[in-house]
């Protein structure tokens, strides 16, 4: 998937300007880092690309659509284009590994005997393949973050979407889950992974791209 | 001319492969929508049971809202059949002038029943309601101490027609045509308790109504309130399954089937209540009207009310998930 900003604001309701004329094009199968302080507004930005909210100016191009002219109504089937990762996961600790992993399936209606295998073959990719009936309480944070990780790219997204993924964990950790992110990126999907941890991101040497205070201060170099 | 033909073949290409993707995404199965729609009924009815103390009180209040209009349904069902099962025959009675003799007013009554509409004119002369009066009241010697005779000859006409709320605008004609006559000072239909009946079956009726649709807008609220707390419980999923894809309608089906479980089983159990109070005053209401010398048997809620009672219910429930539905899912947000 290809993503190109083009001028893009967000202004909130209260005044406060979150994004301000950023620009950058990602190009279909790319991997690119965005950095900047806490507060940069890395966050508006994937929220910008989940379309959870709008800019309010300039416009996002994705595979060439302007995001603008989709209703309401589209939103759902863009999201499902898309794989998020999140810091705190956003797992459901009411359900099994399984069905965690399975959730962007059954919402699109897959039948459930493609689905078992798909989550089966997203589990295996992270590592995960013997804890599917495990819930994931009982799981550590590395491997809560690897269900995260499953269950943004069971539904084989062509862009994956990562909101400081290595936030809780220890660096050995963090290494692993970035090494995931390389070889989703290996396999063709556009990556972008938000993150303040910028040794690691300086060990991955790619595209680097920095926010500050809503600006896009650096873009290309390595951090 | 040759590049531009070369584009316009790509175009060409590029839309197909798009429709190409796009219905493969979206290959349609009637099978596993309705497996989906199956899945979620069930379990939605096991989320219930999951909070059976909740559950069963939200069911119970619904049941007791709906109870309340059901039985004054029932009531007023009864006391319209009791009243349209009252064919009885009236009578127009026709007081005199004073001054009419009794000549005049045989000679009237022998216009009166040679009437189609007369079924017969009863005579009554001064001295024999006289008589009846002393019967009656037992003012004898008051009445001996009088003068004269104060009562007028009456006549009393009984119409071929019997009283009923159909025929009572006919009968009022008939009165009137008699009170014209010249020999007739005052006409009084008996069936005025028809008129009286008829309005407190109406204001009745208007209770009913009133009471219904204040107690089905208050379940409407009772659904609406335990369906916000089931969606605030459930706002993680609501969120994830946001996140990753789930259309407003999937988000909002699992909530829709608890409201229409809670409208199904509050309407059950109101019909449920309203059979046992039915059947539990039926014994008194029967011995009551029978003291009327009426026979009568209690209706009670048949099948066909049942059915609408549930189908009712369940579009309630429905709709107050509906309203609550609507109003919270869209503020879960990121």
């Amino acid at each position: 998937m290809e993503i190109e900003f083009q001028r893009v604001g967000k202004k909130y309701d209260s005044g406060q300007e979150a994004l301000s004329q950023v620009s950058f094009h990602l190009r279909q199968g790319e991997m690119a880092f965005l950095t900047g302080h806490s507060g940069a507004g890395k966050s508006t930005l994937m929220k910008l690309m989940m379309m959870i909210e709008r800019q309010t100016s300039g416009q996002i191009l994705v595979d060439g659509v302007d995001l603008r002219i989709l209703s309401r109504r589209a939103i759902p089937y863009h999201r499902r284009r898309v794989g998020v990762v999140f810091q705190n996961h956003q797992l459901l600790f009411d359900r099994s590994v399984f069905h965690n992993v399975a959730l962007p399936l059954q919402v699109s209606g897959v039948d459930p005997e493609q689905t078992a295998k798909r989550v089966r073959a997203a589990l295996d990719k992270v590592g995960l393949l013997g804890k599917e009936k495990y819930n994931p309480m009982a799981l550590s944070g590395g491997e809560q973050q690897r269900i995260g990780i499953a269950r943004a790219v069971v539904n084989k997204p062509q862009l994956l979407l990562a909101d400081e993924p290595t936030g809780n964990l220890d660096p050995k950790l963090s290494a692993e889950i970035m090494n995931l992110f390389q070889e989703f990126n290996n396999v063709g999907v556009t990556v972008l992974v938000a993150s303040h941890d910028l040794a690691l991101v300086a060990r991955m040497r790619h595209r680097v791209l920095t926010l500050n205070q809503g600006r896009m201060v650096n873009d290309g170099g390595f951090a | 001319m040759p590049q531009k033909n070369s584009r316009r073949g790509a175009t060409r290409q590029s839309v197909k492969a798009t429709k190409h993707r796009w219905s493969k995404r979206s290959s349609f199965s009637l099978k596993l929508y309705l497996r989906q729609h199956q899945s979620t009924l069930t379990e939605s009815f096991m989320r219930l049971l999951n909070y059976p103390l909740a559950s069963v009180m939200t069911v119970m209040v619904i049941a007791i809202a709906l109870t309340l209009p059901g039985s004054l349904y029932v009531l007023l069902k009864n006391v319209q059949s009791i009243t349209s099962n009252w064919d009885k025959q009236s009578a127009i009675t026709l007081y005199l002038f004073p001054q009419v003799d009794d000549t005049q007013a045989l000679a009237l009554s022998h216009r009166l029943s040679a009437r189609p509409d007369v079924a017969s004119v009863d005579y009554i002369s001064k001295e024999e309601g006289l008589r009846d009066f002393e019967r009656w009241s037992g003012y004898t010697q008051l009445l001996s101490s009088l003068q004269g005779n104060p009562l007028p000859i009456v006549l009393k006409v009984i119409p071929k027609m019997v009283v009923s709320e159909q025929t009572l605008p006919v009968l009022e004609t008939l009165r009137k045509q008699l009170a014209a006559q010249g020999e007739v000072q005052n006409a009084v239909l008996d069936a005025q308790w028809l008129e009286r009946l008829a309005n407190i079956l109406s204001f009745g009726q208007r209770l009913a109504y009133a009471l219904s649709i204040l107690l089905i807008v208050a379940v409407l609220l009772i659904v609406g309130n335990t369906i916000r707390m089931a969606v605030e419980s459930r706002r993680d999923e609501v969120l994830v399954m946001k996140l990753v894809g789930a259309t407003d309608s999937y988000i909002r089906r699992p909530f829709l089937y608890m409201g229409l479980w809670f409208g199904i089983l509050g309407g059950f159990f109101a019909s449920l209540c309203i059979l046992i109070l039915s059947w539990w005053v039926s014994a008194p209401a029967e011995r009551l009207i029978e003291l009327y010398g009426s026979h009568f048997k209690l209706q009670t809620f048949n099948a066909d009310e049942i059915v609408l009672c549930l189908t009712i219910s369940a579009f309630v429930g429905i709709s107050g998930a509906w309203i609550a539905v609507n109003r919270h899912i869209a503020n879960i947000e990121l």
